[in-house]
C-alpha cells in the first residue's frame, strides 16, 4: 500500500525458560501489515497468537528476531521507552474491558493523555469528545460497575483512540458480549476505521468478526500457517 | 511534558479517600510516632532544663578566684586592685565581688553557733541568685558607712533563736565578740550544695564592716565573677585569670599564684547525663516513628498487591515506570505528611500540657518540630519507596493477568 507498513517484523521468536525446559511459543514468525489494514489473527488456543499480540504491541519482547514499528525497530527497547511506544502508538482493546474501575467512563479516556502530559482540562475535553463519538455523551461521570457490557467496551474503544495511535491491537473485543453488542462494537471499529484509516489488527475466534478483516492470518504452533485475503471486507 | 505535581496529589488523595479507615489508620502509626518525638524532645530538653536550674540556683553560674600559696611563699592576697584590673580588662563580666570569709562564733541570748561569717557587697544576692526571705540585705549606704547590719541564713536562725521559723529581724547578733550587730534579713532555704555543704550555714556583712572590725590581713579569701551571659563562663574564667596574671606582674613561665574555680565541670557532667538522657528517649521515639513507616511500607505493599490488575491497565496503555512509582511515592508522601501534621499537633499539645502542669518554661522549639516532621516524612518516603517500586516494576503482561 502507498501508505507502507505500519507493522514490519522478521523472524520472530519467543522462547519461554521456565522449569528447565525451554518453550517455544513463537517459532520464526514473519508479518507485514500495511497502514489502514484490518487484519484477524486467528488460531486455536496455545498457538501463540496472543503471546505474537503482545509483541506487537510492545507488551512484551521477542526473543529472536526484529520489529519495526512504523519504520522503527522496537524489538529491544527497555521497559520505559516500550512504555512510551504503547503510549503513542499503539491502542489495546481487550476482551475484558481493562477499564479502572474506581475512575468514571471521562477519566478512563483521560488517562493515556494525562500520562502523556496534555493538562487536565484539555484531557478532559478531548475525552468528552470521544465519549460523544462513540455514543456515550451522557455516560460521563459514569463508573464501569455503572455500565453495560457494550458500554464498557465503547469506553475502551474510546480509551485506545485517545492519542490517535497508529495501530489498535483488539483481543477478543466481542468475547465478553452478547451477539448483538458485540456486532454493535464491529460496526463502531469498523465506522472509526473508515473515518480514520485506523490501523486493526484482530485477535477472534469468532468468524464473523474475522471475517470484516482484509486479511485472516492463520497461527498454529507458533507459526504462521496460512492467510486468506478478502477484497471486499464486509461492513 | 511532566504532569502538574498538584494534579499527582489530587489522584493520590482520591486513593486514600476511598479507604478512609485504613488511610486514617495508617497515617495514625506515623503520627504518634512524629507526636513522640516531639514530645520526648520536649520532655529531655525540660527535664534538662529543669536539672541545671536546680544546679544553678546553687550558685553554680560564677567563676571563683581563690589566692594560693607558690613555691613556699607566702600566699599573695587578693586586693581591690586585682578587682580593678579585672574589671578594666575584661568584657565578659558583668559583677565582680569581694568575698572575705571567715569562720567566727557568733552569740545571740545565750546561743551560740560557729559560722562561716562573709564580708562581701550586695550583690552577692543577684550572683548567688539568693533572695532574703525576711527583711532584705544591705544596700550600698551600709557598705558605705561600714553598718552594723547583718543577714543570716536559716541554719544560723535556727541555731541561735531556737527554731525556723523565729523572726530575727531587728534583734542583735555578737558576732567574733568584736562586732555586734542588727539583722535586717534572713536568706531564703537553698538547702545542701553539690559537695555536701550546708549553704544555709552563713551571715553576710558589709565587706567595709568586716575590714573595720576583723581586719583584711590575708586580702580577700574570695572574688566572685558573674559572667555577663551564662554561656560566657569559660570566656569570663579566661579572662580573668588573664588579668590577675598581668596585675600580678607573673612572667609567662611563671604558675598562677591563685586559683579560678568554675562550676562548669560539673555543670558539664549534670548537662550531659540530662543529655543522654534525653537522647535515650528521642531514640525510644525515634523507633515508634520507624515503626510508623513500617505501617506505611505494610499497607503500600498491601496496595499495590490488590491493585495489580489497575497497575497492569496502567502500564498496558503506556504509563512509564516512573510515572506508576510516582503515584505510589506521592501516595506514601502524602500519608506521611498527613502523618507528620497530626502528629505535630499530638506532639505539641502533649507537649504543652506536660510542661504546663510541671510548671517547665515553653520547651517546645519549632526547630525540634520541624526537625520530628522532616523525620516523619522521610520515614514515610523510604519505606514508600518499596512497594512504589514493586508496582512500577510489575510486568504488565502478569499484572493484567490478575483480575
Amino acid at each position: 500500500m502507498a501508505s507502507g507498513a505500519v507493522v514490519r517484523a522478521e523472524g520472530l521468536w519467543k522462547i519461554y525458560q521456565e522449569g528447565g525446559t525451554p518453550l517455544a511459543v513463537l517459532r520464526g514468525v514473519d508479518l507485514s501489515i500495511d497502514s489502514g489494514e484490518i487484519v484477524a489473527l486467528r488460531g486455536p488456543s496455545g498457538s501463540g497468537k496472543s503471546t505474537l499480540l503482545n509483541i506487537l504491541g510492545c507488551l512484551d519482547r521477542p526473543s529472536r528476531g526484529r520489529y519495526w514499528l512504523g519504520g522503527k525497530d522496537v524489538s529491544t527497547l527497555d521497559a520505559t521507552a516500550q512504555a512510551w511506544v504503547r503510549l503513542h502508538y499503539i491502542g489495546f482493546i481487550f476482551q475484558t474491558f481493562h477499564l479502572i474501575s474506581h475512575s468514571t467512563a471521562l477519566e478512563n479516556v483521560a488517562l493515556p493523555l494525562h500520562y502523556a502530559g496534555v493538562p487536565k482540562a484539555s484531557a478532559h475535553q478531548t475525552a468528552r469528545a470521544l465519549l460523544a463519538r462513540v455514543g456515550l455523551a451522557d455516560r460521563l461521570d459514569h463508573r464501569p460497575n455503572q455500565l453495560s457490557g457494550g458500554q464498557r467496551q465503547r469506553v475502551a474503544v474510546a480509551r485506545a483512540l485517545a492519542l490517535k495511535p497508529r495501530l489498535i491491537l483488539a483481543d477478543e473485543p466481542t468475547g465478553a458480549l452478547d451477539t448483538r453488542t458485540g456486532q454493535e462494537i464491529l460496526g463502531l471499529l469498523l465506522e472509526l476505521h473508515a473515518e480514520a484509516r485506523l490501523t486493526l489488527v484482530l485477535v477472534t475466534h469468532d468468524p464473523n468478526v474475522a471475517s470484516v478483516a482484509h486479511r485472516q492470518i492463520q497461527v498454529r504452533d507458533g507459526l504462521i500457517v496460512g492467510e486468506t485475503r478478502s477484497d471486499a471486507p464486509a461492513a | 511534558m511532566r504532569r502538574p505535581r498538584s494534579e499527582l496529589f489530587g489522584m493520590a488523595f482520591e486513593t486514600l479517600r476511598r479507604n478512609p479507615g485504613r488511610s486514617a489508620l495508617t497515617l495514625l502509626g506515623l503520627a504518634i510516632g512524629v507526636g513522640a518525638f516531639i514530645a520526648m524532645v520536649s520532655f529531655g530538653e525540660g527535664a534538662r532544663r529543669s536539672v541545671m536550674d536546680q544546679f544553678k540556683a546553687l550558685g553554680t553560674h560564677l567563676v571563683r578566684v581563690r589566692g594560693t600559696s607558690r613555691g613556699g611563699q607566702e600566699r599573695r592576697p587578693l586586693s581591690d586592685a586585682d578587682i580593678a584590673a579585672i574589671q578594666r580588662d575584661s568584657t565578659s563580666i558583668s559583677k565582680i565581688i569581694p568575698v572575705a570569709r571567715v569562720i567566727f562564733e557568733a552569740t545571740h541570748a545565750g546561743h551560740q553557733w560557729w559560722t562561716p561569717v562573709h564580708g562581701t557587697e550586695p550583690e552577692f544576692a543577684t550572683l548567688h541568685t539568693w533572695d532574703t526571705s525576711l527583711g532584705g540585705l544591705f544596700d550600698a549606704r551600709d557598705l558605705a558607712r561600714r553598718a552594723k547590719v547583718c543577714v543570716l541564713g536559716q541554719t544560723v536562725v535556727r541555731e541561735l533563736f531556737g527554731d525556723d521559723s523565729a523572726d530575727p529581724l531587728g534583734e542583735t547578733v555578737t558576732i567574733g565578740g568584736l562586732l555586734t550587730c542588727r539583722v535586717i534579713g534572713v536568706l531564703g532555704p537553698k538547702g545542701t550544695s553539690t559537695s555536701g555543704n550546708d549553704v544555709d550555714d552563713i551571715v553576710l556583712i558589709p565587706v567595709t564592716t568586716f575590714a573595720a572590725y576583723f581586719g583584711l590581713p590575708q586580702g580577700y579569701s574570695a572574688l566572685e565573677i558573674g559572667p555577663s551571659q551564662p554561656e560566657w563562663i569559660e570566656a569570663a574564667k579566661e579572662e580573668a585569670r588573664t588579668a590577675l596574671r598581668r596585675s600580678h606582674g607573673l612572667g609567662v613561665d611563671e604558675a598562677d599564684d591563685f586559683q579560678i574555680d568554675s562550676p562548669t565541670e560539673v555543670l558539664k557532667a549534670v548537662d550531659r547525663t540530662a543529655t543522654i538522657l534525653a537522647r535515650l528517649l528521642q531514640g525510644i521515639a525515634a523507633v515508634s516513628l520507624f515503626v510508623g513507616g513500617v505501617g506505611i511500607m505494610n499497607i503500600q505493599l498491601v496496595s499495590v498487591t490488590e491493585r495489580t490488575a489497575e497497575i497492569g491497565i496502567r502500564a498496558a496503555i503506556g504509563a512509564s515506570p516512573r510515572q506508576i512509582l510516582a503515584q505510589f511515592l506521592v501516595e506514601g508522601a502524602l500519608l506521611s505528611l498527613l502523618g507528620a501534621t497530626f502528629g505535630i499537633m499530638i506532639g505539641v499539645g502533649v507537649s504543652v500540657s506536660v510542661a504546663a502542669s510541671m510548671g517547665w518554661q515553653r520547651i517546645t522549639s519549632f526547630g525540634d518540630v520541624a526537625g520530628a516532621a522532616a523525620f516523619g516524612i522521610a520515614v514515610g518516603l523510604v519505606f514508600g519507596f518499596l512497594p512504589a517500586r514493586r508496582a512500577a516494576l510489575l510486568d504488565p503482561i502478569e499484572a493484567l493477568r490478575r483480575q
